[in-house]
């Protein structure tokens, strides 16, 4: 299992954040580039598009420098609440949730990461699997096994108890286990 | 049961992650094992997918958004607080700055950006300024038709200070006494036709005024008698008005303005005389010159002047 790439230290990361409410534009920048990937990812298993992810990413970004002096509490609970609300606004917009992934970003990321079609296929289908638990799953799901977190810091991040978060890890995978099983007939 | 398969099953993951395989972690939970195996094997297989990254497209195209939004705050604080702008903001930063001149479309730290930032600073400090010299010179404006209890009285005075405290000649001082002088008559009678009552202190820096300007030194001779001449005409001409004025002064204060008519007699009978005998001494000293010599410039010394009794309360 891989584990948490952690390129700032809290004690950096709060420094950054500090000179950045201080409209300090290279500690701004900064942060930005630090987030957008951690973001990027976060956002891509709840959208239809790698096109909507990167829009909804830079949109994050500047409701970041937007709101950023009143910034209070745990910065990365913030910042991905403030994505989670865009994921929310963005299906509001569109009223609609498809479960289609565009032909084009498979494609695409055949191409990227030199796979088999049949890998490729498998992991599109645990993505859209993932796709189709609910909200809050999804980002236990994500920042757990994708982002790398342990479930305290899930839990700071998505404002709940260690234990409740365990309850919706166990819930989650249940339900995708159970979407395999079907799938593969054996229920 | 189900609280302990959910911890059970946390546990594992934390397990696998130092190391552990599924099967080591579950030969403590024989028991579980059916449950737990396949949605550890899940969370495995999810850990293992390969993470989706942004390309560098869209994050060189959302830190152009940035710094377009970065530029666009600056601006707006800039001309929001009229000053010049902090170099700290806005000058090119080394480590981010850097990265971003590879990306050659980001705009924000080029030295274009900082001239239209330091452009639009300039214009609202020049506006700033501009608007701050109207508002001054308005209310000055309207300060001049101001009299004593106005709100603009006090500027009033201010600004004749403050003239008078940029003129440097004598002759110049003088004028701007007499012109003082003339002011605090017309204030007095536009306070008396508001409230029809005398403003002693009025009269006393009316004639105080006038007064100081005949003691003003270092006066050219050549331009003492035109001085003497405007004092003359001033002192006259206030002494019409307070004689007008007299009857609508209530009694009790009549005595004062009478007081202020004797000093003006006073004063115009005395200058009269200054007159005659500057007349006769510059009569006398081109009768006795030779017509070659350029007669010496005199300094005017103006005599002082004695005050008539009862005019106590001026003093």
């Amino acid at each position: 299992m891989k584990s948490k790439a952690k390129d700032l230290t809290d004690e950096e990361l709060h420094q950054i954040v500090e000179k950045a409410k201080a409209k300090d534009n290279r500690a701004l920048g900064r942060l930005c580039e630090h987030f957008y990937s951690k973001i990027y990812r976060f956002i891509y298993y709840r959208v239809n598009s790698i096109e909507d992810a990167e829009d909804l990413t830079s949109e994050v970004c500047l409701r970041v420098v937007k709101s950023l002096p009143e910034q209070k509490g745990l910065f990365y609970a913030w910042i991905f609440r403030i994505a989670s609300n865009m994921i929310t606004d963005y299906y509001r917009r569109r009223a609609v949730r498809s479960n289609v992934t565009s032909t084009g970003d498979l494609i695409e990321e055949m191409v990227d990461e030199k796979r088999t079609t049949g890998e490729l296929l498998e992991q599109q289908e645990l993505r859209q699997a993932i796709k189709h638990l609910t909200e809050e799953q999804q980002q236990v799901i994500v920042l757990k096994f994708i982002e790398g977190y342990d479930t305290d810091e899930v839990a700071d991040l998505v404002g709940k108890s260690a234990g409740a978060v365990r309850a919706i890890q166990f819930r989650a995978l249940t339900v995708l286990r159970n979407m395999y099983v079907r799938k593969d007939g054996k229920s | 049961m189900e609280q302990n398969i959910e911890l059970l099953l946390d546990n594992c993951i934390d397990e696998i992650r130092k190391g552990k395989s599924i099967d080591e972690c579950l030969a403590d939970y024989p028991q579980y094992e059916d449950v737990l195996k396949p949605l550890l094997q899940l969370a495995v297989q999810i850990e293992n997918l390969p993470q989706p990254n942004p390309s560098s497209e869209a994050l060189s195209s959302a830190l152009i958004n940035l710094g377009k939004e970065m530029e666009r705050n600056t601006a707006a604080a800039e001309i929001s607080e009229a000053i010049v702008p902090s170099q700290r903001d806005v000058l090119p930063q080394k480590g981010f700055a850097a990265s971003m001149k590879k990306r050659k479309t980001f705009s924000f730290f080029s030295e274009g950006s900082f001239r239209n930032v330091f452009r639009k600073s300039k214009l609202a400090w020049a506006l700033s300024t501009f608007l701050f010299f109207a508002v001054v010179l308005s209310a000055v404006t309207v300060s001049a038709n101001s009299v004593p209890g106005d709100i603009l009285y006090p500027l009033k005075l201010a600004t004749e200070k403050v003239k008078f405290f940029l003129t440097f000649d004598s002759y110049g001082k003088a004028e701007l006494r007499l012109n003082f002088s003339d002011k605090r008559l017309n204030e007095l009678v536009e306070v008396l036709q508001q409230s029809k009552t005398l403003d002693t202190s009025l009269l006393k820096d009316m004639l105080d005024e006038a007064k100081l300007a005949l003691e003003e030194n270092e006066i050219p001779v050549e331009k003492a008698s035109i001085l003497t001449a405007k004092l003359n005409h001033v002192n006259a001409y206030q002494k019409t008005v307070l004689e007008n004025i007299r009857p609508e002064v209530q009694a009790t204060d009549r005595k004062i303005v009478d007081d202020a008519i004797n000093v003006c007699d006073m004063r115009s009978r005395w200058m009269r005389r200054m007159m005659n005998e500057e007349y006769q001494e510059q009569y006398d000293e081109q009768d006795t010159t030779p017509q070659s010599q350029t007669p010496n410039r005199k300094r005017h010394q103006p005599k002082r002047m004695q005050w008539g009794e009862g005019c106590d309360w001026m003093r």
